[in-house]
Formats: C-alpha cells, sequence, structure tokens
C-alpha cells in the first residue's frame, strides 16, 4: 500500500524550515513552575548586572584586582564548569570507540550537556577580561600568542565547542527533518568523537596547566607539577557525576519524553557508571597521595590549611568512594545520586581551592566574590538549563529518534 | 634565583615507592568489594540450598489447583494463572513452553504449559477454563521471573474465565492452600526415596536420611522414569 500523506508532509515542512523553527522558538508548557519563578527574576538580574559590567567595567561590578584577578566567573563558571563538561569525552569514548551500546540513550543528553557547558562556561570568561574584544586575537593572528598556555585553551575551547557541535548536529537535523544533511552529519560523529576527545583530554589538563605559572601563589598542598594530570583525571568522575546528577533530574522532568526499555535501562547504566566513578575517584585519591608525599608538604596537614585540605580529601574523595562502593553493591540507586552529588561539591571544592581559596591565601586581604559576581555566574548557569530544557523538548535528544533516523 | 626550591626527588622516593605498591595491594580487594549483591531471594535460596515449608511462597489469596498451578482473579474479573512456588523449586533451572495464544479457549485439566528440562518434561495443567486474554511477555524477555517473583510477575496466561466458581470451588485457599503445601512437601520426600530406590540414586537418598531435608531442585538430575512418575503422581 502506499500512502501519499507521508512525502506530501515531507514536502511541506521542506518548504518552511524557517517558519518551523520560528514556530518552535515559542515558548510552551506551563510558565508558572517553582523553578521559572525562582530562575527567571535572577536571570533578569544577572542580564542588567552584564549589561553595567560592560558599561562601567569589571569593577562596578566585581570585587577582583590586580593582586586577585581570578574570581567567581573563572574559579567556578570556567574552571569548575569544564571539568562538569567532561562526561561528554568519557561517553562518547565508552559509545563510539569502546562500543560499548548500553549507555547510547544517554550519549545525546550528555553531549548537549557538554556543549552548552562550553558555550556558556567559556563564555563567562569574555566577562572577565578587562578588553572583552581580544578574545578573539589567538584564532585571528593579531597576537597568536603562541608561547601562553592560553593559546592552547582559546583553540581548544574554540574547536572542541564545533567538535561537540558536529557530534549533536544529527538531532538537529532530525529536529528540522533534513534527512540528506542527517545522512552526511551522522557519518561525521566518529570522526568529531575521535577529534573531540584528543582535544578535551589536553585542555581539561591544559586548564591545569595554567596554574603552573603561579607556583609561588598557590599553596603548597594544592600546587603541584601535576596539577594537569589531577586535573584531567579528576574530569572524568566530576564529569560522569555530572551525568549521573543530571539524569536523575531529567528522569523526572522529561519523565514522558524517555521509553519503557530506557527507563528501565537507565538504573543499570547509573549504576555502571557509579563504578567507574568510584575507580577514577580510587585512582585519584592515590595520585594526590603521592603528590603530597613528592612535595613533602606532610608537615603541612596539622595547619588550619592543611585541615581544610584533609576535608578536601577525606570528606569529598574517600567519602564519596565508599559511597559509590556501597551503592553499587547495593544497587541503591538513590545512594548513587548521594554520592554524585557529594563528588560534584568535592570538584567545586576542589577547583574554588586551587583558584581561589588557596591562591593568594598569605595575601593581606582576600578575595570574596560581590553579590554582583554571584548573581552573574547564577544566571549563567540558569540562562543554560533554559536553553537545554528547550532544547531537549523540542529535538530528539532524550525521546526517540523518527523512524527515517534509524540505522 | 633566590626563590628557587628543589625537590629532593630521593628524599621521596621510597615513600612513593610503598604508597604505589599499597595502591596495586589495595586495588585488588577494592575490585573485590566493587561487586554487585546479588537478588535477596536469590541469596537466600542459595545460601540454605534446601526446600523448606518456611521458604515456600504461598501467597493467602491465590486458588491452589493440585496440578500445582495457581489462578487469582482480578478485579476487572480477569484471570491469571500460573506456576506455584514449591514445583518451580522442585523443577529448578528449566524452559517453559506455551501453547496457547490470546483469544484461544483453554478448559480445567488441559495443557497450560510445559516444562522442559534435559530433555525430560513435564506438562503442567490448567486450573481453571476460559477465554485467554493475554500472555506474559516479559516472561519470554526474563524466564527468570517465574523464579523469583511466581505470583504476580511470573504469571503465564491472563484469562475470561468462564465457570470460576464451581471450578475453584475445591481448590486450597489461605491456611488450606499452606497446609496441603507442607503435605505435599512431605509426599514429595517419600516420593522420592521410594524412587532413589527404584532407581538407586545414592546421592539424594543420603540427604534424606541425614536430616530429612529437600535439596534445592532434586528433580534436576533424575532419569525419565522419575519425572513420569512425577507427572503421574504430582500434576495430574
Amino acid at each position: 500500500m502506499t500512502s501519499p500523506a507521508y512525502p506530501i508532509q515531507d514536502k511541506q515542512e521542506k518548504q518552511s524550515v524557517w517558519r518551523f523553527i520560528f514556530q518552535e522558538l515559542k515558548p510552551r508548557g506551563k510558565w508558572l513552575t517553582p523553578f521559572n519563578i525562582i530562575s527567571l527574576p535572577v536571570i533578569l538580574v544577572g542580564l542588567g548586572l552584564i549589561v553595567l559590567r560592560f558599561t562601567n567595567g569589571l569593577g562596578a561590578v566585581s570585587n577582583v584586582s590586580q593582586d586577585i584577578p581570578w574570581g567567581l566567573w573563572k574559579g567556578f563558571n570556567v574552571v569548575t564548569g569544564v571539568a562538569f563538561a567532561g562526561g561528554a569525552y568519557v561517553l562518547t569514548f565508552i559509545v563510539y570507540i569502546l562500543r560499548v551500546k548500553k549507555y547510547q540513550s544517554i550519549v545525546r543528553v550528555t553531549v548537549l550537556n557538554g556543549f552548552l557547558a562550553y558555550m556558556f562556561y567559556a563564555g563567562a570568561l569574555v566577562l572577565d577580561l578587562g578588553k572583552p574584544w581580544n578574545i578573539f586575537n589567538p584564532l585571528i593572528g593579531n597576537s597568536f600568542g603562541a608561547s601562553s598556555v592560553l593559546f592552547l585553551v582559546a583553540w581548544h575551547f574554540m574547536l572542541y565547542i564545533v567538535a561537540q557541535f558536529l557530534e549533536f548536529s544529527p538531532a538537529i537535523a532530525e529536529w528540522i527533518n533534513a534527512r540528506k544533511a542527517h545522512k552526511i552529519l551522522s557519518g561525521l560523529t566518529v570522526g568529531a568523537v575521535i577529534f573531540g576527545i584528543t582535544l578535551s583530554t589536553l585542555h581539561q589538563s591544559g586548564l591545569g596547566a595554567l596554574f603552573l605559572m603561579a607556583k609561588e601563589k598557590i599553596h603548597p598542598l594544592w600546587y603541584s607539577e601535576f596539577i594537569p594530570l589531577l586535573f584531567l583525571v579528576s574530569s572524568v568522575f566530576a564529569g560522569l557525576s555530572m551525568v549521573i546528577f543530571e539524569g536523575s533530574i531529567s528522569q523526572k522532568v522529561f519523565f514522558n519524553q524517555i521509553t519503557k526499555e530506557n527507563r528501565q535501562a537507565r538504573n543499570n547504566m547509573v549504576l555502571s557508571l557509579s563504578k567507574i566513578c568510584a575507580y577514577t575517584l580510587f585512582a585519584y585519591l592515590f595520585m594526590q597521595i603521592i603528590v603530597l608525599v613528592h612535595g613533602q608538604h606532610l608537615n603541612l596537614l596539622t595547619t588550619p590549611m592543611g585541615y581544610w585540605y584533609l576535608l578536601e580529601i577525606i570528606g569529598f574523595v574517600v567519602l564519596p568512594i565508599f559511597l559509590f562502593v556501597f551503592a553499587y553493591r547495593n544497587s541503591n540507586i538513590l545512594l548513587t545520586r548521594i554520592a554524585a552529588i557529594v563528588t560534584i561539591l568535592g570538584i567545586i571544592l576542589n577547583r574554588l581551592n586551587v583558584s581561589i581559596i588557596a591562591f593568594r591565601w598569605d595575601a593581606a586581604t582576600h578575595y570574596v566574590p560581590s553579590w554582583m559576581e554571584i548573581v552573574i555566574s547564577l544566571a549563567i548557569i540558569f540562562i543554560q538549563i533554559w536553553i537545554f530544557r528547550w532544547v531537549i523538548n523540542r529535538m530528539p535528544v532524550i525521546r526517540k529518534s523518527p523512524s527515517w533516523a534509524k540505522h | 634565583m633566590e626563590e628557587f626550591t628543589y625537590t629532593n626527588i630521593f628524599a621521596t622516593k621510597g615513600i612513593e615507592y610503598i604508597v604505589i605498591i599499597a595502591f596495586f595491594a589495595t586495588l585488588i580487594p577494592f575490585r573485590m568489594m566493587l561487586k554487585k549483591k546479588k537478588e535477596p531471594a536469590l541469596v537466600a535460596e542459595k545460601a540454605s540450598g534446601f526446600i523448606t515449608a518456611s521458604m515456600l511462597r504461598i501467597p493467602q489469596g491465590v486458588f491452589f489447583s493440585k496440578f500445582h498451578t495457581w489462578a487469582h482473579m482480578e478485579i476487572n474479573g480477569e484471570a491469571t494463572v500460573g506456576l506455584d512456588d514449591l514445583l518451580i523449586h522442585l523443577t529448578g533451572e528449566v524452559r517453559l513452553i506455551t501453547y496457547k495464544n490470546p483469544g484461544e479457549q483453554i478448559k480445567k485439566g488441559e495443557l497450560l504449559a510445559k516444562i522442559k528440562h534435559n530433555g525430560n518434561s513435564l506438562n503442567v495443567l490448567s486450573p481453571v477454563s476460559g477465554e485467554i486474554t493475554s500472555t506474559n511477555s516479559s516472561l519470554h524477555e526474563n524466564p527468570g521471573l517465574i523464579k523469583v517473583d511466581p505470583y504476580q510477575k511470573g504469571w503465564i496466561y491472563s484469562l475470561k474465565p468462564s465457570n470460576w466458581k464451581t471450578e475453584t470451588n475445591a481448590y486450597y485457599l489461605a491456611e488450606d492452600a499452606t497446609s496441603w503445601a507442607i503435605m505435599e512437601l512431605e509426599r514429595f520426600k517419600d516420593f522420592l526415596a521410594v524412587s532413589a530406590t527404584k532407581t538407586e540414586q545414592q546421592p539424594l537418598g543420603v540427604v534424606m536420611q541425614d536430616g530429612g531435608e529437600l535439596i534445592e531442585k532434586p528433580l534436576k538430575g533424575m532419569p525419565k522414569e522419575v519425572w513420569d512418575d512425577f507427572q503421574k503422581n504430582f500434576l495430574s
């Protein structure tokens, strides 16, 4: 039997891609959700403050100074946010390179998350630059600055954003019903993945390498020449913990989009991911110990900063190891989520320690972010979540791809 | 360059080696720790290895037929049917083959399903008559379900009963079901003792005389004659 309905519909949609996108831009669903009520004012105030920052300069909103040039936006949004985006390269590696198909259903949402994280958190870098228009210099060659680690980080960020966009692009093609483009873009995926993994392993450690220049400024318990390696390894469990955490939220929020079989498979995936987290955390713990021993800083452990260091290691590395192991052994999903949250807090603590708290720890005045910095930081995260939600409600990210897109 | 300091790497090497050795040494127990615990029901079964009356699951609101099948009526008037726990414990790892499709009629005492194991087979008979409305598809995907949850997720057919009242009249319900199951377990022990002498299955006989407890899946290694006898004595 031939059905004329299908090709006709196809043609109609092709003619009006732009109108279709315009239609899709309109909001959907209920407006007055608790999340919207909290996030919307923060976003509006944040946007106002961003305008203020660009018209009146950095000093108008932020507490950073010549002495302490790195504030909350870099320490939290950039350095920490990028670590959490690490889930994308770990999962694409597992699914596309190791060919472990069981994680297939969460790859797209993770890549989307990583892509948006890079867009916004790397974007937050612009806020911090005294002359933001100079951000293009390493790319256009006005002044490459090839001897700087920042040159490396800038190019990696830019290329990785492109690679992630390519990895995600089949979903966009499915959304606007572009079948030919979908075929081409799907073919590019594996290439983009390999490219992306190379880039992200390099710049996760590259971000750590930025701190190698600040040897005298960072407390010896946090500074070591192995920061790049520690940043790379910790990005594995940081990213996967974020996948677990974000997955548990989207499982509730986007419940209707998840097919029945995926819902059942999800718990299994979460448990396997917590196993990987446990292993990498375990390795990370020993790396930290070796770094501590190698630096000969054991005597510093009994100082106030030492207690702070021990809190980070015992409370946010050793504890989550046990939580993950216990959760995995007992197939306890709730506990994996708790473990993931503890790990996430630990990563935030670690990155803030390196970039803010233990940075110029001996200075006379300490950096405390202004309320405006905090609002802008939150606004950036909320905007990212809004866009994330918008995309998921429209494109086949969590829900199944249309039947024509099946390979 | 006064502020430039060297770390004497040799001073720390010994401890570093110890840390690395400790890492590899703890990696092994860590790996062993990272093992999933089995489903609690299966653990209990493995731990004891015996079939006892107390471990048999006998829900009090289900009608048990003498064929070791059960029937349970839902609110909507449809009934689910399946195998009882004792039969599952006696046969163990088996393949279940069903023959009926939705829409077909089944009579009480007619073939409900076949249990197959190593070339031996048992015919399991339907407890009630009616028109089959659906088969349990998840049982096909996960045959272990019948062991884990024989009375809820492990149902075999759902049917519209045609003669429910008279057919279930003589079935065992509530405490009757419990005492009947205990009796059947004892009867099976006697049955096994007799067939063991018939077929010279020594190991089982020893177990029986030692403590009077049945080991798990006693029919598993039994020859065809015992399976046929079991069919005659327990399932017909």
